[in-house]
């Protein structure tokens, strides 16, 4: 069954606002889709480790592949947004297992 | 409802040491004064670890009373071939391919805590009670806690609760690369001392508040002083003759475990005298006192290629990770990670793939032992690995192929060094601490018979033996069989162990947390190192 869009942002939104709620941030927005994980939130590697755990743990889905949204070319990103993060789990979550590549 | 069954486990404890500290020391007097008379009043015996004596393997091993074969944890992290490349990944509580004893206990209406305990995260959302995870950053803590309201309530109602002092704080641990200067080493042992009083003051909390069936804590503070202040502890080591710093660390180590003593006395009494109660620890304590590059060692034998690594700033970081840094197309037998003492076989399953044809796997399998084998000290002729293990022999089960193909002992039971280094074997500047496969095993309370020593029992022996204590039967499919000669007759009269159905099975993960980046696996292998599994 299809997820939609906003619901899947709305529960990355929900998962990031928990889990730094008690990080003493100096955050002058609430969260939304334009908020970066590493700028904004101050996410070390380690941090982003638990959040793809809890975001797989929260949809259930154990092997959504976050390599893939990590790493371009070979390289690994500086940065991401809650909405990149969205859209690649509406893919990943909507997208008949084998039209995956 | 009374709590019926504590469990106090620490992480690396031995008898080597815990017998010092029981005792009458000449000038300090009985450093662990309660543990010395719960002994007397107890049963005691050596705990034999899991084949690689290792914090990940272990632990899981007691939580669910099956070996790694079985479970599938062999080390902290887990490691998967793709696209020409190997990619490391962290294991999490989604990897026990096992069901645990919280989950047991629970189905069967029982309620738990369990505190610190490893590969508790994320948790198990089949459990009756309460889980704050081991080995997780603060900053996770309050999402991997169970139930989603416990953080909070433990936030109000525990005195000076600080999850940076309680959790593991990787910036610190990050901050020592090599070995430790004198001053950090001492600033390490005090950092635990709080710590262990923050997971005292937890337990404390919800023995007075929730009174579960079964109180589970683990303090893994015994484990990390002990990496780092082995020298200082072990009588076979400790000069006739300290230095004030020498003497300055004894003292200190001393102190770390005079408090936990009074922790084990406060919890203890808190559970009363009905109830029965259990100490173990997932491995003892050695001293190590030579570097066995055993990368090295492959390459001289034509096993594996270095990756040819330039002066990039990423290529460098990379080498420095001491991940194995390899020529994954030059490579057939190579250590993945220094915890595992093990090496990999590479098997092409499909054309093009790099490694041996399936059918040359026995063959080359037997030759690389014998080429182990040849890795002799040269003024001695001594083997360096006097023990080379096949998995089918250590690791049998459904989850044996996850393991690494061979598993090593050395002669001074340390974990290798992958570095690229030479020479292959180099003695240390000074001896450090390493795991013994024999911890410890505890037990005191009703129905407990007193002041016994019984033979060497195995650690998936005390799931089963928590079950029994709550009154479960032990399933059938356990491996782990409750040590009956620690039990009173009349208590095993009126009550006999029961063998109950299996467990139930466990979804586990295939894919386990993401790929880590760089970054991630230098800042593992910081922590990694710190804890002594690096050179």
């Amino acid at each position: 069954m299809s997820i939609p869009y906003t619901q899947i942002e709305d529960s990355v939104v929900q998962i990031v606002e928990d889990m730094v709620q008690d990080w003493d941030l100096e955050v002058e927005d609430s969260v939304g889709p334009h908020t970066t994980l590493v700028a904004d939130l101050g996410f070390s590697s380690i941090d982003i480790i638990h959040f793809t755990v809890a975001i797989e743990d929260h949809f259930s889905r154990p092997k959504l592949g976050f390599n893939e949204l990590l790493m371009v070319n070979g390289k690994y990103v500086d940065d991401l947004s809650i909405a990149q993060i969205a859209a690649f789990l509406d893919q990943k979550l909507n997208t008949p297992a084998k039209q995956v590549s | 409802m009374t709590t019926r069954t504590l469990f106090i486990g620490m992480d690396g404890a031995t008898f080597t040491v815990l017998d010092q500290l029981t005792n009458d020391l000449p000038g300090v007097g009985v450093v662990m004064p309660f543990l010395s008379e719960f002994l007397r009043n107890g049963v005691r015996a050596k705990l034999r670890s899991t084949p690689n004596p290792l914090t990940p393997p272990a632990w899981v091993s007691l939580m669910t009373g099956r070996t790694p074969g079985h479970h599938g944890v062999f080390d902290f992290i887990r490691a998967e071939e793709k696209g020409g490349d190997v990619f490391f990944t962290l294991y999490d509580a989604r990897d026990i391919r096992t069901e645990t004893i919280w989950s047991l206990a629970s189905r069967q209406g029982k309620t738990i805590a369990a505190l610190n305990f490893p590969f508790t995260a994320p948790p198990p959302r089949d459990v009756d009670g309460s889980v704050v995870p081991g080995f997780i950053p603060w900053k996770h803590l309050r999402r991997n806690t169970h139930p989603q309201d416990l953080y909070d309530q433990i936030k109000q109602g525990v005195a000076d609760f600080d999850p940076k002092e309680l959790a593991w704080d990787f910036d610190r641990e990050a901050q020592s690369l090599e070995d430790l200067s004198d001053e950090d080493r001492e600033n390490w042992v005090r950092y635990h001392l709080p710590r262990e009083m923050q997971w005292f003051r937890i337990a404390r909390y919800l023995l007075e508040t929730k009174q579960p069936d079964l109180m589970a804590v683990m303090f893994d503070g015994v484990d990390k002083l002990q990496h780092q202040a082995w020298r200082f502890l072990d009588p076979a080591l400790f000069s006739d003759h300290p230095t004030p710093y020498e003497q300055r660390m004894r003292d200190l180590c001393f102190e770390y475990f005079r408090k936990l003593d009074g922790y084990i006395k406060e919890l203890v009494t808190l559970v009363g005298p009905e109830a029965q109660v259990f100490m173990a620890s997932d491995h003892g304590f050695t001293a190590t006192t030579e570097v066995i590059r055993i990368n090295a060692y492959l390459k001289q034998k034509g096993y594996l290629e270095w990756r040819a690594v330039g002066q990039s700033e990423a290529e460098q970081r990379r080498d420095a990770t001491m991940f194995a840094n390899l020529d994954w197309d030059k490579t057939l037998a190579y250590c993945r990670t220094p915890s595992s003492n093990g090496i990999t076989i590479r098997v092409a399953r499909t054309p093009g793939e790099t490694g041996i044809a399936p059918a040359q796997y026995e063959t080359f399998r037997d030759q690389l032992i014998r080429d182990l084998e040849q890795l002799t000290d040269p003024a001695s002729g001594e083997r360096i690995i006097t023990e080379i293990h096949k998995r089918e022999d250590v690791f049998p089960g459904v989850a044996m192929s996850d393991a690494p193909d061979l598993l090593m002992v050395l002669r001074d039971r340390g974990f290798v060094s992958i570095k690229n280094i030479e020479p292959v074997v180099e003695p240390r500047p000074e001896p450090a601490g390493t795991h013994h496969p024999d911890g410890i095993f505890i037990a005191g309370g009703q129905g407990i018979n007193q002041g016994r020593e019984i033979g060497t029992r195995n650690i998936v022996d005390v799931g089963a033996t928590l079950l029994y204590s709550l009154g479960l039967a032990v399933p059938e499919d356990l491996e782990g069989q409750v040590p009956e000669e620690s039990f009173t007759e009349a208590w095993l009269s009126a009550h006999p162990v029961r063998i109950g159905p299996p467990t139930h099975s466990v979804g586990g993960n295939e894919a386990g947390a993401e790929d880590m980046s760089e970054e991630e696996k230098e800042k593992l292998m910081e922590q990694l190192q710190m804890l002594g599994y690096m050179e």
